[in-house]
């Protein structure tokens, strides 16, 4: 497995791509870097049929943190979504799990490791935690 | 009093009718596009009675951005911008290049968030309309697009929030949409996307251009994304 940009302890053994992308500056270079190396390596992982979860921040879909990391955070969700369609007759996955502050390393792994098994979920957003209630939808 | 809008992407054929709506409604014209056809565009403007200020440009250069705000230190104020260029490079995801990721990037959301940036400050009230897709929702084919348009309406929402209460800022997200670049698919692939749509039709560009002019004017929506796209959003 390869871990990006997330904190924990992750199964090496395991296949995928968890790629975060919860710390982002708000200066176009710095989106555009994330946005490109998040293509780079979901390309690589998919070709190798293996599933990617990004893991992005409720905040920055809501804009909260300012354009670069909600550019950052859409534009992922987007993607997904995108590569859900193209990968919908494989086995392979990629889904996004948008994270409050205060969830823990822990609570994270879990999800991230349940997404990457691949029981259904295929382009989804999933939240972690209950900011984005009565928000709007992402 | 005139006020200004800048219009991005006015070559093309959603960008022609909103700068035909919005010139309709008195507002001062800065048309801009890389492509040379706009002066055509601005010809036809003029024949309908509508003076515009072109500028051909790549407003992904800072030099560029700089000789834009010379040109409207001299117009009235700046008070609305339409962020509408946008390209596209489709391949499936295995197949697509990083040139062409980076591309598409630059061009749909780059020049956008630059734009802001540098604009947004200097304007004293007004509103911003960035022209998403509805791609954004996922499309086949369309990973570098769907990635930049979903991170235009991102932006689209953080600029909401971090510009209220003085300017709004909102998205339209477009479905087919008749234009060349929509004509240039292929007539038995266009039918099948058109049958999909519960509306039975393309879009008009000037059903864009109406939301935009909606959107331009005084209003309570600010931080949304407006999808027009006959309904596709919810057939098979």
């Amino acid at each position: 497995m390869r871990v990006v940009g997330v904190d924990g302890d992750y199964p090496v053994e395991q296949p995928g791509l968890v790629f975060g992308a919860t710390e982002i500056g708000n200066d176009w270079s710095s989106a555009r870097t994330v946005l490109l190396e998040a293509f780079r390596l979901t390309q690589q992982t998919v070709l190798a049929g293996e599933p990617v979860v990004y893991v992005v921040s409720n905040d920055d879909l809501l804009g909260r943190n300012g354009p670069g990391s909600a550019a950052v955070a859409a534009g992922l969700l987007s993607a997904a979504r995108t590569a859900g369609i193209e990968l919908a007759k494989t086995p392979v996955s990629i889904n996004v799990l948008a994270i409050d502050d205060g969830v823990t390393i822990e609570q994270v792994k879990h999800w991230v490791l349940a997404l990457l098994a691949g029981q259904g979920p295929q382009g989804n957003l999933m939240h972690l935690g209950p900011s984005h209630l009565g928000k709007t939808l992402s | 009093m005139k006020k200004t809008v800048l219009v991005t992407g006015a070559a093309g054929g959603i960008g022609r009718a909103i700068c035909r709506r919005l010139g309709g409604e008195g507002w001062v014209l800065v048309p801009t596009d890389l492509s040379p056809e706009l002066a055509g565009v601005v010809g036809e403007l003029e024949e309908e009675g509508v003076a515009a200020h072109p500028v051909e440009a790549n407003l992904a250069t800072d030099e560029a951005l700089a000789d834009l705000a010379a040109q409207l230190a001299d117009l009235p104020p700046l008070e609305l911008i339409v962020n509408n260029a946008g390209i596209t490079r489709d391949a499936r995801l295995v197949n697509l290049k990083e040139e062409d990721v980076a591309a598409v990037l630059d061009v749909n959301l780059g020049a956008p968030f630059r734009l802001i940036a540098h604009f947004a400050p200097r304007m004293e009230t007004g509103s911003i309309v960035n022209i998403a897709s509805r791609a954004y929702l996922g499309n086949f084919g369309q990973f570098n697009y769907s990635m930049s348009k979903g991170g235009l309406v991102g932006m689209t929402r953080a600029y909401a929030l971090a510009l209220a209460p003085r300017i709004r800022v909102n998205a339209i997200a477009p479905g087919l949409i008749s234009t060349e670049m929509s004509m240039a698919i292929p007539q038995d692939v266009r039918e099948k996307m058109v049958a999909a749509i519960p509306l039975g039709r393309m879009g008009d560009a000037a059903e864009v251009a109406d939301l935009v002019a909606y959107l331009a004017g005084p209003g309570y929506i600010t931080g949304e994304v407006i999808v027009i796209g006959g309904g596709r959003s919810l057939s098979r």
